[in-house]
């Protein structure tokens, strides 16, 4: 070890000798989450699907938007992709830094613990995709070839996830604000990404900033693998893959210079 | 192949920044255009040094001498600031052991999980995990929660895992102050037999013992910088040296073992010789000279010198004095120097030993010194306070059993 940086190669290098460290970590953080509570792993399925069916209730009833395929699976298609990130990104967020005790001792690349948030909260979102798909066959929607593109979509998302997972975690041991500032984003974010509403339905004014959201990109695609995507949701593909690609160039600039003094900071 | 070293430091240190107060964004913008009015620290610097593979290796220091820092930098934890650490092969460091156990889990997945944080695959945790379980000797409670644990048998496990990991270089912190009498033992043993299996060993600890049983070199570390680096029993004595420097010298000029407190008598200096060198480490039996140096400023009648040797623990084990020397008065101006000759018949430990002078028989003291600290290796197996060089006899009684 010379110097502070470390080499992309080598970092690559790390992080896939420790591949069997994150799946560790995520199996155990997920596992751990729900083995005091009485009903166990039904809350990982259970909340988001109360949240979403409260949301369903709420935007159908009350304030009445008109969708092609029925709301209720118009808005879960949405909300599945939507919940895994918002989720994931609250958490990861603060990963190196919560998991100091740790860090601080032992050596293995710090994007591991990001990254492993990214894993754990995938196995709660592979049991929502299938309520998703069952909820498509009970409304009557069906499911149709175009369902392959569910893989791309989860690749995306998880692509999209993780590397501003990658990118919030390193900032956040720097500047412990990021943890806020992710939290307040996300309550705007929920509002500028097309979960409640079609990309189609948004009004003149924050048309550009739904458009530019790196994650209505992925809500369309999750859409088109089901219910059918709203017109005009091709480009937010692109927008979101850029921005995917983007967040993890910066990812990697930070975890290059910073991997090996973080715990510096711990 | 064999590889020449297992550690090596070239020139390494680190500095540490120390952040003001404010975290803020905005008066940490300031401070970048500012110019940074950041300090920093070296918490070690200008660090060589080479393992071979198989050496069990000290490190000691006092506290904040930046034996933590070097133990992160081994550990890959912390980069350094400046030169190079290269360490081969896998490390498993012992910093604080159970690191990453989790409560809520068994045992069993414990081991599991500290074993893969530790670099270990599945199939090689398969095989070790009996001879974990066998060494911690938590057989009994393998499926329980850890939390249902006593702090003993985390500690017992943590440290199993570790060292069944059989890493190449082994990095042992303060954990050999934890557990019972046997469990240490036990340790000790293991880690006897992981070395001369090939293991590189560093032992960052305060247990000189510990150092002086394991190691045949040790580095000595004070605020960052190497004082010693070699022999153990060397780096125990200057460690003794060091440890008589007050923690925030205030006046740099007062020679070690000097007089506190009178104007009748100064002690000038105090010092413990073996063999008329300047020494800190003793082996049981030596005879040690400890010499005291006192100027007197008013002339005293009957001055009499006396030491006391306390161990660790403050107890005094032993006192004594020049009364039946009996000097009738010494000249106001003059210098007397008294030299002390004992045995060091004494267990292993740190000692202190202080230099005080009287007036009279049971007349008041009129100084002391402060006190000189030294280290002494006991005799194997001997227990206690003192090392009364016992001889041993064992016959069989003739006749029919």
């Amino acid at each position: 070890m010379e110097g502070e940086a470390t080499t992309l190669r080598r970092l690559g290098a790390e992080l896939w000798a420790s591949r069997s460290l994150i799946a560790m970590l995520a199996r155990k953080d997920f596992f751990v989450r729900y083995r005091r509570a009485s009903f166990g792993l039904l809350w990982a399925v259970g909340l988001p699907v109360f949240q979403a069916a409260v949301l369903a209730v709420v935007f159908s009833q009350v304030v009445r938007i008109e969708t092609g395929p029925p709301y209720v699976v118009f808005l879960f298609a949405a909300y599945v992709p939507w919940s895994y990130f918002s989720l994931t990104l609250g958490a990861a967020a603060t990963a190196i830094v919560d998991n100091s005790g740790l860090a601080s001792k032992i050596y293995f690349p710090r994007a591991a613990l990001p990254l492993t948030t990214v894993l754990t909260n995938l196995y709660g979102s592979a049991v929502t995709l299938a309520v998703l798909l069952g909820l498509t066959v009970a409304y009557g929607v069906g499911i149709g070839p175009a369902v392959v593109l569910l893989v791309p979509a989860v690749a995306l998302l998880v692509m999209l996830t993780g590397s501003m997972s990658l990118l919030a975690s390193a900032t956040h041991v720097y500047f412990r604000d990021v943890r806020y500032v992710t939290q307040a984003a996300m309550t705007v974010w929920f509002y500028v990404t097309p979960v409640l509403y079609p990309l189609d339905r948004v009004p003149g004014g924050i048309a550009p900033l739904v458009k530019l959201n790196p994650m209505t990109g992925v809500v369309e695609l999750f859409r088109a693998a089901t219910v059918g995507a709203d017109p005009g949701w091709l480009p937010t593909v692109a927008v979101s893959v850029a921005w995917s690609l983007a967040c993890l160039a910066g990812a990697l600039v930070l975890h290059r210079r910073y991997d090996r003094v973080f715990a510096d900071l711990l | 192949m064999t590889a020449a070293f297992a550690v090596r430091l070239t020139d390494a240190g680190k500095r540490y920044t120390k952040y003001d107060d404010n975290p803020l964004l905005v008066s940490s913008l300031r401070h970048v255009r500012a110019g940074s009015r950041r300090s920093t620290l070296w918490a070690v610097r200008n660090v060589d040094l080479e393992i071979p593979p198989g050496e069990c290796f000290g490190v000691i220091g006092r506290n904040g001498s930046g034996k933590s820092t070097l133990l992160q930098m081994l550990a890959g934890v912390t980069a350094p600031t400046e030169g190079r650490v290269q360490v081969r092969g896998r490390v498993a460091p012992l910093i604080s052991v159970g690191v990453g156990f989790h409560s809520e889990l068994t045992g069993r997945e414990n081991v599991y999980l500290n074993g893969t944080i530790l670099g270990l695959s599945r199939a090689e945790l398969d095989r070790l995990f009996d001879d974990i379980v066998d060494f911690a000797g938590v057989e009994r409670f393998i499926d329980t929660p850890v939390k249902f644990y006593s702090s003993g048998m985390v500690v017992r496990l943590g440290f199993a895992v570790a060292i069944q990991a059989q890493p190449d270089v082994l990095v042992v912190d303060e954990v050999l102050a934890v557990g019972d009498f046997a469990f240490q033992l036990k340790c000790f043993e293991r880690m006897t037999a992981i070395r001369d299996a090939g293991t590189t060993i560093v032992v960052v600890t305060h247990n000189l013992n510990a150092v002086r049983r394991l190691c045949e070199r040790t580095l000595l570390l004070h605020d960052g910088v190497v004082q010693h680096l070699g022999d153990t029993t060397e780096a125990l004595s200057r460690y003794h040296a060091l440890l008589d420097t007050p923690e925030e010298p205030e006046d740099e000029t007062a020679p070690l073992g000097a007089s506190v407190g009178s104007d009748a008598v100064t002690i000038e200096s105090t010092d413990l010789r073996l063999q008329g060198r300047s020494t800190r480490a003793l082996d049981a039996g030596d005879v040690a000279e400890v010499e005291v140096r006192a100027r007197f400023h008013d002339t005293t009648a009957e001055p009499i010198f006396g030491f006391a040797l306390r161990n660790e623990a403050r107890v005094p084990v032993y006192y004594d004095d020049t009364t039946l020397l009996a000097v009738d008065k010494v000249e106001g101006g003059r210098v007397l120097t008294c030299r002390m000759r004992v045995p060091a018949n004494l267990v292993t430990g740190s000692y202190t030993i202080t230099a005080m002078v009287r007036s009279g028989f049971d007349g008041p003291e009129l100084t002391h010194s402060t006190p000189l600290s030294f280290y002494v290796a006991g005799r194997p197996i001997v227990h206690g306070i003192v090392d009364l060089h016992a001889s041993f006899e064992v016959t069989e009684e003739p006749g029919l059993p």
